[in-house]
């Protein structure tokens, strides 16, 4: 088919064969800027320094660890989570480890290894559900990770360890904090979990001249499964120096603190922050709310940066945003994370006290076009861990604001607060919905009252909003049900009926509603007369189009 | 002062053929309130002892103390006229005895949205205009909103004892400035000529202009003087009226009159106005002020006017002013050309219902408030909010215009967004109370007719500005109000202390309430922004908000003004954007609209809500578009209303229906916040050239379409010229001659550009126009009284948006400047992005 007269006309624009190249994935270097190598490394020194980054001689003293019989071992089917950054060396590391652990060669081994990649929620999360696809019994789980508590497997952590510039980030450090002034400033060095076995040696260089230098370690919960490969967290900490899964070091031999009377947030709040590596922007959003002043230093560019932080009072427009809403769709970005069941059923039953209407989404990876397919959803609340699951939307691209369940609670309690904090750990927020129910058990809303309530005032557009509780209007409640009855059986349109209802189920249904907005109702609607009557002659039939998206018919006819 | 019950107050709202709702309008400090003074000392319906204050109805503690109108305020009056009088009204009546709702309203420019929401809820407006000063930028801005609203205006020449004791001019002198005045107000009114409401012109020799002094309390109509002298010259009152304005001239030689200003010597007659008008009181002037002790009592038996023991004893201005108000009382002159001239209730509906309506005019609501209807169903307006005693609660204060409304009655609230058969923004609700509300009192009434005034208690949580009360189901809302003028000015307030921010949004939704015209919101950054028409406007909304709906103390940042963003060409090339999946594209390309499509598009002409086609014809008949494209217009945006648009020029494409809603949706959301720097946009529209969509529904969906029509829109924008306009002012200054140097170096210095400049003829006043942009304003009025030795006062009202020329990515340009300032202010990048960013390669 080489003539132009295999271009079919039924499509508007005219399209020729470039338009259906399909693209191909050119075959790239890649690049591990984590492990320092040289230029074009060979594959011996690439292993040894793959297998001196991820400690693997140390995974493997774990993975060879038998149970009490001594002869089968302790976890048979191993999987192992990379990040997407890591996904390059997860080949040489699966290899090594087989070799090693001697999975190849010796069938009574029955150990197996998987690689778990493109990771449903949160990379910086151990994935439980994807692990218990293969019924795994560990999961060792590579590169940063947030160590949130999950709930039922054993987990084993390898941060790697990223070569820095001890000398360079002190004279940084240095130069940011100059001696004469900051002496006696109460600076905390923190940093990502790769980089932070680097910083008792940086401490243990500064301390001598900044008296009010310490640093946040590693720490995990008392309770929990998972270890870590490859770093030893300084273990003698009191629990009262323990917040966002840090241990605060050095700060024992403060005199202020001594005292039981002090509250973990205001030590943060009268510490500036020095962190090493950038986080992602809810956990950087979380650190700038808590401490005085931060600066970054990345580890790779050697650069410190302060700014642009994502900033809080945008939150509070959407907290302002979330009050008029009228359907909040709850969008859960982690299923591994504990709490994560009790924290969704919770803030259903704020948002449906509210009179508001939810949906629930599980989606993974959430991105903007996969938020914009739900129209009628009027705002987002987003339950995620709090390193990278929580979609701090700084450039405005989302169709629709997001916010967090501790901002969607503010918004949804009658009196307006706004408390200057961001409080995203799970526990926290149902402590909080706790107190309030325990603060307002008596306070009930009659019901009966047949007038209208209130329209809410939005403070964003300065307008009354009459939406922004579609479950309490009762009144219209009892219209829609009035129309179900009338059950027209002259009626041709099996569609038209379906919307017409706003109530589904004895509950309102705000899909419903925004269905029945909307301009294109279905197949043939634009057949439809002026008078809204479906023309009893319709179109002709056509054939229109076949095959796939990636090859219509002819597209293969024109590329055969 | 006539001291009424209530009981006999609500017998004179049935009889609605006896009632007058009308407005009091003027530029500022031309005497509206001190005029509506003398009227409520005369003929105020409330008990004596509340009354007689000065600016009666001026009631706020800084009304008092700044000397201005802030808020406008009713009351009501009553008048009994004689049966000769009666006699003369060209439409139906009932008796002798009227009920006036008059509603003083503000002149300085910036509470122009309190004019507007006075005039909605009137039927006609007397007009006052300043006998030295003329016609001035408000008088022009309030008349032709009257006439807009189809209200009848009359016209009063005020502060003529200033032209008699200042400027000294003569008779004929005085007759010219009268006539000249009278002309330019009549230059106004004939630009809107509309068949429905008739000849709206006024005419001194109809008695449908007085004359007077609101300071000394004196007016007089030529009617009035007609009457005395047909009896003495035994001559019909009409031809009388005819005679004494004008070139008309009497002859005391022939005793005839005669249209030439010789007799037939050749000799000087004079004109039969300053004989018979002008003279009597030109001699009273003179012998009271030149204290001709002898000449006074003469005069004074001529003229009828007797005196009391001890005003006998007075002299100089205080006698005058006793003399004057026997001689020509103001009430009377000001009442009969109200009564006799300003429309009822019944007559005026019958022409203002299909502009009132926004339903079809013949269904019954449009009918009902055609004939004013008191049985038929509710159609009520509520024009604004008025704070009562009981903090953060409010009267519904608005105009009955069909139906009755009582106490009790269970009504829908419809709000300016219902749409009949939705159920967005409709309230079921008892209306709590009904009261009449006078100056500073209230009074509650059980019911209240069509076409009188109301206030209404209990259901102000449900309107925030204005609304429209029904009790029918069918009922459309009654049409919203047009302001003339936008909040262009804003500035951004937070507590001090971080507890009060509860308080802070409480009271900034009481704010919004309280204000017809007030805008408050918050910005991307979070920061509370309260925007007003001005300076003065935001001085004083912000001031109640501290002391009073907030009661917190607050930070103000200094005043920001409000831009737009724009395109100036056609997009260099088609726009094309793919969905994030790839699959579907659409080419598209922005262009400019005209200005005056812009205006009727904000001005409510072409809207929306309009039949598709006949809106069509409105833009091709008007402003030359193509009538397939008008007709394929998908929606105008922001906001479903705004002035952008996007026309579907594609052709065959498959689906292409079934993306118009994320279309929509999409297009609302980048004209909200357009590509530059966040702003709204204003005056673009986007082309849809064509579209590919994938044959799979799925994969077609909203979230694949929303954002690649919000790029594509960027992406066009920024291919077609982009720039930002600022808002313009139009300044309007009335200074004496040695102070226009001051005025020029003033403007120069603020980007000011001088449209004209004219000496009022007779006065050594000149009138000086110009542009100033909104962004130079602040502390404008204070630098020019600096510069003219406080001889100059400007008056700003906004006038037009306008492009800031320069390259809006060039941070070295002007606008460029302020993009980058206001992109960095906002977290945002701080280069404005290329079309790059938003455009992807086929």
């Amino acid at each position: 088919m080489a003539t132009e007269a295999g271009v079919p006309v039924a499509l508007s624009t005219y399209q020729d064969e470039s338009t259906f190249q399909f693209e191909r994935v050119k075959g790239s270097e890649i690049v591990r800027p984590h492990l320092s190598l040289g230029k074009n490394p060979s594959r011996d020194e690439l292993e040894s320094k793959i297998t001196e980054y991820y400690c693997l001689d140390e995974l493997v003293e774990v993975l060879k660890k038998s149970k009490e019989d001594n002869i089968s071992r302790e976890y048979n089917r191993i999987t192992l989570q990379f990040p997407d950054s890591l996904i390059c060396d997860s080949a040489t590391i699966v290899h090594e480890l087989q070799r090693r652990l001697g999975v190849i060669n010796d069938a009574v081994s029955r150990q197996k290894l998987w690689i778990l990649a493109d990771t449903s929620y949160s990379p910086c999360c151990i994935d439980e559900v994807a692990a218990e696809h293969v019924n795994s019994d560990l999961v060792v789980h590579f590169g940063d990770a947030c160590l949130n508590p999950i709930d039922k497997l054993p987990a084993v952590y390898v941060f790697g360890k990223p070569v820095v510039d001890v000398a360079n980030l002190v004279n940084q450090f240095k130069t940011r904090y100059p001696i004469e002034e900051c002496q006696s400033s109460k600076i905390l060095l923190m940093s990502d979990s790769p980089h932070t076995y680097i910083l008792k040696q940086v401490y243990e260089q500064l301390a001598v001249e900044y008296s009010g230098l310490c640093y946040a370690d590693l720490a995990l919960v008392p309770s929990t499964k998972a270890t870590i490969i490859g770093y030893k967290p300084h273990s003698v900490v009191d629990a009262k120096f323990k917040t966002m899964n840090r241990a605060l070091v050095g700060l024992e031999n403060v005199e202020d603190y001594e005292n039981d009377e002090f509250d973990i947030d205001t030590i943060l709040s009268e510490h500036e922050l020095f962190h090493i590596s950038t986080p992602e922007a809810p956990r950087l959003l979380q650190l700038v709310t808590k401490f005085s002043s931060v600066t970054l230093y990345d580890a790779f560019t050697k650069q410190i940066s302060q700014g642009p932080y994502p900033n809080l009072m945008r939150r509070y427009r959407y907290m302002h945003m979330a009050r008029s809403a009228g359907t909040v769709g709850l969008l859960v970005n982690t299923l591994s994370l504990a709490n994560t069941k009790k924290l969704i059923n919770t803030m259903a039953k704020r948002i449906k006290d509210a009179g508001k209407k939810h949906y629930i989404f599980v989606v993974g990876k959430p991105n903007v076009a996969k938020l914009a397919n739900f129209e009628n959803v009027d705002m987002w609340c987003v339950l995620g861990c709090d390193h990278q699951g929580i979609i701090v939307d700084q450039s405005n691209e989302y169709f629709k604001p997001i916010v967090t369940p501790y901002e969607l609670l503010l918004a949804l309690s009658d009196e307006l607060t706004w408390t200057g904090k961001w409080i995203t750990d799970f526990k926290q927020v149902l402590k909080q919905v706790d107190e309030e129910e325990d603060a307002d058990e008596e306070e009930k809303h009659d019901e009966d009252d047949d007038e209208d309530a209130p329209p809410e005032f939005d403070a964003v557009t300065g307008r009354y909003v009459s939406t922004s509780r579609p479950l309490r209007q009762l009144q219209h409640l009892q219209i829609s049900s009035q129309e179900e009855v009338k059950n027209d059986v002259e009626s041709k349109a099996l569609v038209n009926k379906l919307s017409s209802a706003v109530a589904i189920k004895n509950t309102v249904s705000t899909s419903a509603q925004y269905l029945q907005t909307r301009h294109w109702t279905g197949l043939g609607s634009d057949y439809n007369t002026e008078e809204g009557e479906i023309s009893s002659a319709g179109a002709n039939l056509e054939e229109g189009r076949g095959g796939i998206a990636r090859g219509y018919d002819y597209d293969r006819e024109v590329h055969s | 002062m006539v001291a009424f019950t209530i009981e006999q107050i609500r017998e004179l709202m049935d009889k609605v053929t006896n009632v007058r709702n009308m407005s009091v309008i003027a530029h500022v400090d031309h005497g509206k309130s001190t005029l509506t003074d003398s009227l409520v000392q005369r003929a105020g319906i409330i008990s004596a002892a509340k009354a007689g204050e000065a600016r009666f109805t001026d009631t706020r503690k800084d009304e008092q103390e700044r000397g201005i109108t802030i808020k406008s305020t009713a009351i009501s009056l009553y008048a009994a006229m004689t049966d000769d009088d009666v006699k003369e009204i060209k439409q139906k009546t009932e008796g002798n005895s009227f009920l006036i709702n008059l509603i003083d309203s503000p002149g300085h420019v910036d509470f122009s949205s309190e004019v507007t929401a006075a005039l909605r809820v009137t039927d006609g407006a007397l007009v006052v205009v300043d006998c030295v000063e003329g016609v001035c930028v408000q008088t022009e801005t309030v008349l032709r909103q009257s006439l807009g609203e189809r209200i009848k205006p009359v016209v009063i020449i005020n502060k003529v004892d200033r032209a008699l004791l200042e400027l000294q001019v003569t008779k004929e002198d005085l007759y010219q400035s009268f006539a000249r005045t009278v002309e330019s107000v009549n230059v106004i009114i004939s630009t809107y000529v509309d068949p429905a409401i008739g000849d709206c012109q006024v005419y001194p020799d109809k008695g449908t202009v007085a004359f007077g002094s609101g300071l000394h309390g004196w007016a007089f109509t030529v009617r009035q003087f007609a009457s005395r002298y047909s009896k003495k010259f035994g001559v019909d009152r009409l031809k009388m009226m005819e005679r004494l304005w004008g070139d008309s001239y009497f002859n005391p030689k022939t005793k005839k009159w005669t249209n030439k200003d010789k007799d037939a010597d050749g000799k000087q007659l004079e004109r039969a106005f300053n004989m018979f008008v002008l003279d009597p009181i030109f001699r009273l002037f003179a012998a009271i002020m030149n204290f001709k002790k002898d000449e006074i009592p003469t005069l004074l038996e001529k003229l009828e006017i007797s005196l009391k023991g001890d005003e006998k004893e007075l002299e100089g201005k205080a006698l005058l002013k006793v003399v004057m108000r026997k001689f020509l009382p103001a009430a009377d002159a000001l009442l009969e050309m109200i009564i006799i001239h300003l429309p009822s209730p019944v007559t005026a509906q019958a022409y203002r219902a299909e502009t009132l309506y926004e339903g079809p005019s013949d269904d019954a609501s449009c009918t009902a408030i055609r004939n004013c209807d008191p049985k038929a169903d509710l159609m009520l307006y509520v024009s604004k909010m008025v704070p009562t005693s009981d903090k953060g609660r409010f009267y519904a204060f608005g105009r009955v215009f069909a139906g009755t409304v009582r106490s009790g009655q269970k009504v829908r609230i419809q709000g300016p967004n219902y749409q009949v058969g939705k159920k967005e923004d409709l309230f079921l609700k008892s209306i709590q109370r009904t009261v009449l509300m006078m100056g500073r009192f209230v009074e509650a009434i059980d019911d209240c007719p069509a076409g009188n005034i109301v206030g209404l208690v209990g259901i102000d949580q449900f309107l925030l500005k204005s609304g429209t009360i029904t009790t029918s189901d069918a009922s459309h809302n009654m049409k919203v109000m047009k302001f003339s003028v936008s909040p262009v000015v804003q500035v951004a307030v937070e507590v001090k202390n971080a507890n009060d921010l509860p308080k802070l949004v409480e009271g900034l939704k009481r704010l919004s309430k309280s204000d017809p015209c007030v805008l408050c919101t918050i910005n991307e950054s979070g920061e509370h922004i309260v925007a007003g028409t001005g300076e003065l406007h935001l001085e004083i909304c912000l001031q109640d908000l501290e002391n009073d709906h907030a009661g917190v103390p607050l930070k103000i940042s200094p005043p920001i003004v409000s831009y737009r963003e724009t395109v100036e060409g056609e997009s260099s090339m088609v726009a094309l954007s793919k969905s994030p999946n790839k699959h579907n594209r659409i080419y598209v390309k922005a262009q400019p609209i005209d200005e005056e499509v812009s205006l009727d598009i904000e001005a409510g002409v072409v809207n929306p809500r309009d039949d598709f086609k006949a809106r069509a014809r409105v833009l091709a008949d008007k402003h030359g578009w193509d009538v397939t494209d008008a007709r394929k217009i998908w929606c105008f945006g922001p906001d479903g209303t705004g002035p952008n648009v996007v026309v579907d020029q594609s052709k065959a494409v498959q689906y292409l229906n079934e993306i118009k809603d994320s279309v929509v949706a999409a297009f609302q959301w980048a004209t909200k916040e357009g590509p530059i720097f966040g702003e709204t946009v204003r005056s673009i529209r986007v082309n849809i050239l064509d579209v590919t969509l994938h044959a799979d529904a799925i994969h077609r969906g909203g979230g694949q379409i929303i954002p690649t029509m919000r790029r594509v829109t960027y992406a066009s924008m920024l291919l077609a010229e982009p720039a930002i306009q600022e808002p313009v002012f139009l300044v309007e200054i009335q200074c004496p001659e040695n102070a226009i140097g001051g005025i020029y170096s003033v403007l120069n210095t603020k980007r000011g550009q001088v449209i004209s400049e004219e000496q009022r003829p007779g006065t050594p006043l000149f009138t000086v126009k110009a542009y100033l942009p909104v962004n130079e304003s602040f502390g404008f009025t204070a630098d020019l009284r600096k510069s003219t030795g406080g001889q100059a006062f400007p008056q700003l009202i906004f006038d037009h948006w306008s492009v800031l020329n320069g390259d809006v990515t060039d941070p070295n340009s002007k606008p460029g400047a302020i993009v980058k300032a206001k992109r960095i202010r906002q977290g945002m990048k701080p280069e404005v992005p290329g079309y790059e960013e938003y455009y992807d390669k086929l």
